[in-house]
Order: structure tokens, then sequence, then C-alpha cells
């Protein structure tokens, strides 16, 4: 399916890699269909670019990459509606912030990812040990602005 | 807003498919069981609040907040690999933009897209 954003043009993405929030983004509720946007090998980012909102799209990360530590307790009723049978076809995102020069994780809503059958949704930890803003990384000098 | 009251163990509907019931009541804690669809998100409402924020500001970021975040034609289709190796990942391809008709000279940059 041609996919129009904002940020990036035209895009084409298979139907079936297509992810579906059953249960939505937190104060995004009409807006339930993403696709993936890999960047080069070299970056631990992706952009979650809604499907039917050019302009939507959210900066994500594997927290795995930057935090060590963090478990998230998913309830039995909540594997069920993501249809996962097991935590191996599971994916955590987070979704990516930036405040000042660092960029942060929102550790306390990730994301859930089935990664068979593409159902996701955010999930809200009640643990307070875990930040909507987890700092992440430092922005070096060098890459703070892309060049036009 | 609506306010009822409801003793211990009484329930209160809301539409056809939310139930709330006060589960147990002590001092000046209340325990409230919900039974909602799948699809219908209940959260405490601070909570609930915190990450709707932090999601609206994730919303305005900008491909030039970090260089990393660029997506450059060359980097569409992807081997295999990707989020988790060896199972269902989700991919997209970026079409190119058309080049322009007259280059007067070629971009170094340029590189046919590899296909997975």
């Amino acid at each position: 399916m041609h996919v129009s954003t904002s940020r990036f043009g035209t895009i084409e993405v298979e139907d079936d890699r297509v992810i579906q929030f059953e249960s939505p983004l937190l104060g995004f509720s009409q807006y339930r269909r993403f696709a993936l946007l890999q960047p080069s090998d070299e970056s631990a980012f992706y952009w979650l670019q809604s499907v039917d909102s050019p302009e939507l799209a959210f900066v994500v990360t594997d927290p795995t990459l930057f935090v060590t530590g963090y478990e998230i307790p998913i309830r039995k009723d909540q594997l069920d509606s993501l249809g996962l049978e097991s935590l191996e076809d599971a994916q955590v995102l987070v979704i990516v912030n930036k405040y000042g020069e660092s960029l942060t994780g929102n550790l306390q809503g990730p994301l859930v990812l089935n990664t068979i059958s593409g159902t996701a949704e955010q999930l809200v930890i009640p643990d307070q040990r875990w930040s909507t803003r987890h700092k992440l990384v430092d922005i070096p000098e060098g890459k703070r602005a892309a060049s036009a | 807003m609506l306010v009822l009251s409801r003793q211990r163990d009484e329930t209160i509907m809301i539409g056809d498919d939310i139930e709330i019931t006060v589960v147990d009541i002590r001092g000046d804690k209340i325990r409230l069981g919900i039974e909602a669809p799948a699809n219908v998100a209940v959260h405490r409402k601070e909570v609930y609040e915190a990450i709707r924020r932090e999601n609206e500001q994730a919303s305005r970021m900008a491909v030039s907040d970090y260089d990393e975040f660029r997506i450059t034609p060359t980097s569409t289709v992807r081997k295999k690999g990707g989020l988790k190796r060896g199972s269902g990942q989700t991919r997209a391809r970026i079409r190119s933009p058309q080049p322009k008709a007259s280059r007067k000279r070629a971009d170094p940059d340029e590189r046919k897209n590899r296909t997975a």
C-alpha cells in the first residue's frame, strides 16, 4: 500500500507489515495502524509511522540497547489480547523524545509488539521505578542537526 | 460529572461493555474492579496523563533532531535481520524521489536500491 508521510514522502508498505494497535497509543486513539521504518543498519532508532495520518510518526527504539535490567511485567490477559503465545515472539519498543541535547525513552509506557501477527499495545507499567523520560543517550555535538 | 454512590460489591455499567465494581473499601482507599473490552484502555488517570503528554511531545520529533533519524533512499529494503532475527518483521520501502531531469554531475552518494 502507498503511505503518504510528511517526513519521508510516499512510502511503500506491504499490507501484512502493518502494525495494528488493538489498544491505542495513549492520546492517539484514532490512529491504530502504523508501519516501522528502518533507517540505516547503524541506527538504533526506527520511525513508527502512522499509515493513516502523514504527519503522525514517532521515533522508537529497543530499550535493551540502552538500559539494563529493564523488565516489563505483562499480565496473562495482556498476552492474550496481543495474541502472544510466547514472549519469544514479542518485541519491546519505547517511544523516544528529545530534551535538550539528550534522547530519552518512555520506559513507563513501552510498546509491546507481536512480531508475528503485527498487533501491538502501549502498556503502562505501574512500577514507579521506570520513568517516562529515561535518558538513553546524549546527542554528540556533531550529530545534533542533519544538514538540509 | 455523574456522581453515583456505591457500596462494597456494587457495580456501575458504562455503555454495554464496561463494568466497574467496588471490590473493597478500607479507610481512604477504594479498590475498584474493571471489566472492559481489550480495545479499551484502562489506566489510573495521573499515569495516563503523563504517558499521553509524553506521546504527544514525541510525535513532534523531526528528522532533523538527530542525524540517525534520517532515512535515506539507500536504506530501504532491509536484508534479513531487523527487530528480531528470523521472525516476522515489519518493513517499509521508501520510494525514492524522481531524479531531476538535468543533473550537472552525478551525485557520488547515489546507489541503486539493494533488494533483500
